[in-house]
């Protein structure tokens, strides 16, 4: 059995990180939004769906700060860690991602749930057929993972200063990019990109990024010690 | 034959200190080392490198024949039990499970009579164990693994001395049947030097001393008694360090003693006692030290 499939294994012999935890949060997220609706009435359209996606992003911290110790004590490489936990979150986003697609799909045949409560169905985003809701789904899911990786890949290997630097180095990315594009009077066209780029094409984008933050990840955690 | 662990010339510096000076080290067979130095020798950080969880500033690393850096084959056949392991959001038999996947020779038997023996709590969350329970579970799972290299790191952190005993038993009779490489780092010098058949000792980053126990405990003497006599007796060899109150000094010889040694120290009315590893340890450091010092006055 090669290290990245016991790495794989090794994630799933007690499940709860990346595998009850999301859908937990999910469903609790879920019932909490439905009790107002129930009581209130609908229409209700939320965008609680994003606490998985969120959720995520906690879950790609707290692998490489809790799990990554444990499995290179007990012989597994970087690269292995690396490749296994990725290869594995790619496999549970797809069933995620699928799970999403098939809950929207009973969101909309049941009228929102009987009462109007429109969770599985964000505006702009997830709005089309089936298999865009899944393939964005699923391209989000691995992407905000990712993401979550880096902030805990820049902890263990640069610690707490590190993360500072790194939080501050993407708000001043954030905010020269707002002090070029106000400066010239480019809103109108970045609020055009957004409305008028296909879900196909916004899922690629994101799936492009995705697979940057994944090398870079790679690249990051060759050099991590613990 | 390649050596189970070869260091040549390994230092590791952060920023302004120097962690490693320079680590020759070379352990051929199957042994159990002891690495023993003062807090902030450099202990972990040497056995940190070996299994890879560090990288060396310089120098070259072999373990089972190749550098154990990303090396898969290699580091399977490597256990490193440390005082500090983190764990995943595991209950102990999870921990275990996980172990077994990894190790290519564990042995599960082993393992749970190492747990009863701990009184381990199988179903308890590692994150609500006590340090010494914790400890325990990080030496079930470095005994069990019967990995060809194992490297305890103060592995007793938080274990009661009954715990401490049934360790020390369990690794003697373990090694006895599966003899491996292991490598033990530990502050609690004499408890654990009857274990030892190799000592390394190490010295603000280098190795100040390396040699086999047994010649290790001959090698260094404390000369006791009226201070004309121990001086009389000590003339001619080499002395570590003296003291002295009154009419009566106390000096630590090195170099073993022959068969005239003991009578003549009778007639002389001076005690020998051989010292102990940790006595030893203390008198290198120290001898270690004022050797630094000289050189950075000379």
């Amino acid at each position: 059995m090669s290290s990245s499939i016991k790495v794989a294994r090794y994630h799933l012999v007690y499940p709860f990180l990346l595998v009850l935890a999301p859908w937990a949060v999910l469903a609790l997220v879920f019932v909490i939004n439905l009790i107002p609706t129930v009581i209130q009435g609908g229409p209700n359209p939320t965008k609680a769906l994003a606490s998985i996606f969120a959720f995520m992003a906690f879950a790609g911290v707290l692998t490489i700060i809790r799990s990554l110790p444990f499995a290179l004590a007990l012989g597994a490489s970087r690269r292995s860690f690396y490749l296994g936990t990725v290869t594995l979150v790619v496999a549970l986003a797809v069933v995620y991602g699928l799970a999403i697609a098939g809950l929207q799909a009973l969101e909309r045949a049941t009228g929102g749930w009987g009462v109007s409560m429109y969770f599985f169905q964000p505006q702009y985003i997830l709005t089309g057929a089936w298999y865009l809701t899944w393939l964005t789904s699923f391209v989000c899911l691995v992407l905000l993972f990712l993401y979550g990786t880096w902030f805990g890949l820049v902890q263990q290997r640069w610690d707490t200063i590190g993360l500072i630097v790194f939080v501050f180095g993407q708000v001043v990315v954030a905010l020269v990019a707002i002090f070029i594009i106000g400066g010239n009077h480019d809103w109108h066209g970045v609020g055009h990109f957004f409305t008028t780029i296909t879900a196909a094409g916004l899922t690629g984008l994101l799936a492009a990024f995705a697979a940057a933050l994944c090398a870079g990840g790679f690249a990051l955690i060759r050099g991590v010690t613990v | 034959m390649t050596p189970a662990i070869s260091l040549t010339g390994v230092s590791r510096r952060y920023r302004d200190q120097l962690a490693l000076d320079g680590i020759d080290l070379v352990i051929d067979g199957p042994s159990i080392t002891g690495l023993l130095g003062r807090n902030g020798a450099g202990k972990t950080t040497l056995l940190r490198i070996i299994a890879a969880h560090e990288f060396a500033s310089a120098g070259r690393i072999a373990v089972l024949g190749a550098d154990p850096v990303e090396n898969d084959a290699v580091l399977a056949r490597i256990a490193f039990v440390r005082e500090d392991q983190a764990f995943p959001q595991f209950r102990v038999r999870h921990a275990l499970e996980a172990a077994s996947s990894f190790f290519p020779n564990w042995d599960a038997e082993l393992a749970g009579e190492l747990a009863a023996d701990f009184e381990l709590p199988m179903n308890r969350w590692v994150s609500k164990l006590s340090r010494g329970m914790r400890s325990a579970l990080s030496v079930v799972i470095g005994l069990a693994a019967r990995a060809e290299v194992t490297l305890f790191d103060e592995p007793y952190a938080g274990l009661d001395a009954v715990a401490r005993g049934v360790f020390y038993d369990r690794l003697l009779a373990d090694y006895a049947e599966h003899p491996r490489v292991v490598m033990l780092s530990s502050h609690l010098i004499d408890e654990v030097s009857g274990l030892l058949e190799r000592v390394v000792m190490l010295d603000r980053g280098r190795i100040v001393l390396d040699a086999a126990a047994d010649e290790v405990r001959g090698a260094f003497t404390r000369v006791s008694g009226a201070a004309e006599a121990v001086e009389e007796f000590v003339a001619g060899r080499a002395v570590l360090e003296r003291r002295r109150i009154a009419s009566q000094e106390a000096a630590v010889v090195a170099g073993g003693l022959d068969d005239g040694d003991r009578p003549w120290a009778q007639e002389l009315r001076v005690s020998l006692e051989p010292l102990s590893l940790q006595q030893v340890l203390i008198h290198t450091s120290a001898h270690a030290g004022r050797q630094r010092k000289e050189g950075t006055s000379a």
